[in-house]
């Protein structure tokens, strides 16, 4: 079985899920009504020419309703093999693993998603846990991470804006940086889990099609999890809302190529991403994504094999310092014409220059490139992103978009080959008050296409940016607001 | 008079302060000049020659001088008007102040530098620049000796800021504290676009010196005792809402029971800012701009070519001449068009000496007005942009 491009829907239904809903506020007669008839295979009916290719079933969870949820599964299942779907049974972290293997095997199911360590078994298991519980190095054809957020404009952070114009910054929930960070280190596919959000309703299929994006931008695939409203509408055949939903699913089947782009970003962010290391690091990555500053996660396990090719800062704030082959070669870097942005355990060597802003940071030149030294222990990385984008300098910008209130996290990745590369932008607004974007890019190319969800791709022609350097792209103004990715080729090259 | 001599000593604009009543007759008069003028290359550099000629010529006002371009960079660096460029429409034209300080070179100013205080950015000029797809280095290679100042930060050196008292003891503030660039400034000249705005009614010379204050001091979140470090916000708390005072380390408002309505507070603080920081050349682009508000708004903004450039050496004469070319009664009162939600600045700062929005006392040199009309109003949405208080009339 091909693990790598499967698009999964979580599918609750039966006994077990309503025993685990049973007693929750959202659970009423009417969800249990939905998830009894989400049991019945004419169910899978909504799925029919959609690229949903794997359902996502719950299957143990260590309550007396397994045996029940795994014997009256069988119909479903059976007829979702029979629709070409792959089955994943869903075991959660009290039920027997082994047990829940064999019987997954028995049934007839492709896969289960085993929280913790797969037992010993020639039975597939996606490796499932939460985020503080990854298992880096793990062999499974899929590593599942829950723990993640709904991604949106947040109305809970202090000071959010629904609003989200671009002179403000609102706060932005999103799992693109996670996401990022955790393809750089794995071999897997990645999936993330998360739910919609359980007070809001009925979710805006717009709203669905963020969370798609979110994850896919990033290099990611998301466990797609509907609202009770919705799969009420599905299961009552209204599929108004799932026609966005997966439309959005399909574009990015349709283009997983691009999840093996490399980043373009300039800037490296090393860290052993674990424990204290990640509660600073992980903030920096989702600051400088929400500040479209472009990174690339270095893990610092991995660092050395690693080349620095393309990027022109690093930033190592981690609590211990690097061993010293990699400080050999951070430094190296530096010596080269890098920047090096880090804590105050680094120590100061160079020759100290003043820098042209109020920064935390205290700036020296080493070899043909710079160091910057925090003074004080690193504690806010807001204001460390600010810096980080300040000293790299924004003459170095490769990417700038007008006119696109709450972007953020924006990717711009290249093939293998370096022949082709894709540029992402997302806006999370939920209101758009502003004009047609325009896209400006300091690379030039030879050619490249608008791709938008539901659409074929366009030819667009980039226009020279007036007094600048660059190349600019004027958006068509119905160009879709949440997300849409320009295609390019390189010069020279077919 | 230039600045220095101004800031110590105030002059005869200062004592005819003393007497209000008297003031529209009191208030300066010099000529304003008006030219056509259709794009940003050669055409504006010839077009701006032929009008500082009109008004006496540059080397009169430049020569050996420290000159301080106050440029106009507001809002957020990411919006545009349409697919247009900043620059053509809501901020100063690069090609506009690489062109005045050529001709300021050739005049014989001794340096020259390019200012602004754009929103809560906290690094340098040249780096705001960069960030917005505006290249300092058609300024910065337009002759020698030019610097790039966000005068946002504390001046670099011994004195950070410097205060500039109001004459006749201000509106709202009795005095401001401002980037010690201004006062090692001779001349100061005040460039921008001719908008509509929100709160003021209209962006023009006087208006674009809202953006000297240091946000370290009138920007949101500032520090209560002593200037902030660095900027981080803009000047809403302290400028359009007073719903705060300034760090005690600078002068606080002359009476904090005064209205807190942006209508009535931005006008003051800018007629303020002209009394006490004299505008010695403005310079209005009016070759292309919006129409609707002084920021792009979507459905309310609208790019126009008015096709005119006007300048002069009184900031409120110029605005006067302005306000007419964009079809507006200079003399309106509050309630009437451009002012509809606000005081009128220039009858503000007319009253504090600074010059007169009499038309009728104003030398055209160059186009006259009525050739060069060009109506804002008959342009952009009909919802203007405003801020919360401010009503578009029925």
């Amino acid at each position: 079985m091909q693990f790598e491009n499967l698009v999964p829907l979580r599918w609750p239904s039966g006994p077990l899920e309503i025993a685990m809903r049973a007693g929750s506020k959202s659970f009423d007669a009417q969800v249990q009504q939905t998830l009894e008839r989400w049991h019945d295979p004419a169910s899978l009916g909504f799925l029919k020419d959609s690229s949903i290719d794997c359902i996502a079933i719950s299957w143990a969870a260590g309550l007396p309703a397994d045996a029940e949820q795994q014997r009256t599964a069988q119909p479903l299942i059976d007829a979702a093999r029979s629709r070409h779907l792959a089955v994943v049974g869903w075991v959660d972290g009290k039920a027997d693993s082994k047990a829940a293997i064999a019987a997954a095997k028995a049934a007839g199911l492709t896969a289960v998603a085993l929280p913790g360590e797969a037992p010993d078994t020639d039975f597939p298991v996606l490796a499932w846990s939460d985020r503080a519980a990854v298992n880096w190095d793990s062999t499974a054809p899929v590593v599942v991470i829950g723990d993640n957020v709904w991604p949106g404009v947040s109305l809970a952070a202090p000071g959010a804006d629904a609003s989200a114009g671009p002179t403000g910054v609102p706060w932005l929930d999103s799992n693109g940086w996670y996401i990022q960070m955790a393809c750089a280190r794995l071999k897997a596919p990645l999936w993330v889990t998360f739910d919609p959000p359980a007070d809001k309703g009925a979710i805006p299929a717009e709203s669905y099609v963020k969370a798609i994006c979110d994850s896919e931008a990033a290099g990611g695939r998301w466990v797609i999890a509907l609202d009770d409203k919705l799969r009420a509408d599905l299961a009552g055949g209204n599929t108004a809302r799932w026609k966005d939903i997966a439309s959005a699913a399909g574009f990015f089947k349709e283009h997983a190529a691009w999840k093996a782009y490399r980043s373009l970003g300039l800037v490296g962010v090393i860290s052993s991403f674990t424990g204290t290391d990640l509660d600073l690091t992980g903030e920096i990555l989702n600051l400088m994504a929400r500040r479209d500053l472009l990174f690339r996660a270095i893990w610092k396990s991995r660092a050395l094999e690693q080349p620095f090719t393309g990027l022109k800062a690093l930033i190592y704030v981690d609590s211990e310092l690097p061993d010293p082959p990699l400080r050999r070669k951070i430094t190296e870097f530096v010596e080269q014409g890098g920047l090096l942005i880090t804590g105050a355990a680094w120590g100061k060597t160079g020759q100290p220059v003043a820098p042209a802003f109020a920064t935390q940071f205290d700036l020296l030149t080493v070899g043909q490139g710079r160091l910057a030294v925090a003074r004080n222990a690193i504690d806010d990385p807001y204001q460390l992103a600010i810096d980080a984008q300040l000293l790299l300098s924004h003459g170095r910008d490769l990417v700038k978009i007008f006119n696109s209130p709450s972007s953020g996290c924006t990717r711009y990745t290249a093939s293998p080959d370096g022949r082709t590369a894709v540029l992402q932008c997302l806006s999370y607004a939920d209101r758009w008050r502003f004009g047609p974007r325009t896209i400006w890019l300091r690379d030039g190319y030879r050619s490249a296409r608008l791709w938008t969800i539901g659409a074929p791709a366009a030819a667009m022609q980039g226009q020279p940016a007036e007094d600048y350097a660059g190349v600019e792209y004027h958006l068509p103004e119905n160009a879709p607001k949440s997300y849409l990715a320009l295609e390019f080729a390189r010069k020279g090259r077919a | 008079m230039n600045r220095r001599q101004f800031v110590t000593g105030l002059g005869a604009a200062g004592f005819a302060l003393l007497q209000p009543a008297r003031m529209r007759a009191a208030a300066p008069a010099p000529p304003v000049a008006i030219g056509r003028c259709k794009s940003y290359g050669d055409e504006f550099l010839a077009s701006a020659a032929k009008m500082f000629d009109q008004l006496g010529g540059l080397g009169r006002i430049v020569k050996n001088k420290t000159v301080t371009i106050k440029i106009n960079l507001t809002g957020d660096e990411n919006t545009r008007q349409g697919y247009l460029s900043q620059g053509r429409t809501f901020w100063t034209h690069a090609r506009t102040v690489g062109g005045v300080i050529h001709l300021l070179d050739r005049a014989g100013a001794r340096r020259i530098r390019v200012v602004e205080g754009a929103w809560e950015w906290p690094a340098s000029l040249e780096e705001f620049m960069l960030k917005s797809g505006w290249d300092p280095n058609l300024l910065l290679s337009a002759a020698p000796r030019v610097e790039l100042l966000n005068t946002n930060m504390p001046y670099k050196g011994k004195k950070p800021y410097s205060r500039f008292p109001v004459p006749h003891g201000g509106l709202l503030f009795p005095a401001y504290d401002l980037s010690t660039a201004y006062a090692e400034s001779d001349v100061l000249i005040s460039m921008n676009k001719i908008k509509e705005h929100g709160t003021a009614g209209v962006t023009l010379s006087i208006k674009n010196l809202f953006g000297i204050t240091p946000t370290t001091i009138y920007g949101n979140k500032v520090p209560v005792d002593e200037p902030a470090p660095r900027p981080y916000a803009g000047r809403t708390d302290i400028g359009h809402l007073g719903s705060r005072q300034p760090p005690k380390s600078s002068p606080a408002e002359k009476d904090p029971t005064s209205p807190r309505q942006p209508g009535y507070r931005i006008p003051r603080i800018i007629a303020d800012l002209a009394a006490a920081v004299p505008v010695q050349l403005a310079i209005l682009d009016g070759i292309e701009t919006i129409a609707g508000a002084e920021l792009p708004r979507l459905g309310t903004t609208e790019a126009i070519q008015p096709g005119v450039l006007i300048a002069g050496t009184n900031a409120v004469t110029t605005d006067a001449v302005a306000m007419a070319v964009m079809g507006f009664d200079p003399l309106a009162d509050r309630g009437k068009a451009p002012f509809e939600s606000c005081d009128n600045t220039l009858r503000l700062a007319e009253e504090l000496g600074v010059g007169t929005r009499d038309l009728s006392q104003i030398e055209v040199l160059g186009e006259p007005i009525k050739n060069v009309v060009f109506k804002f109003r008959d342009h952009g949405g009909r919802r203007r942009w405003a801020l919360p208080g401010a009503k578009w009339p029925a």
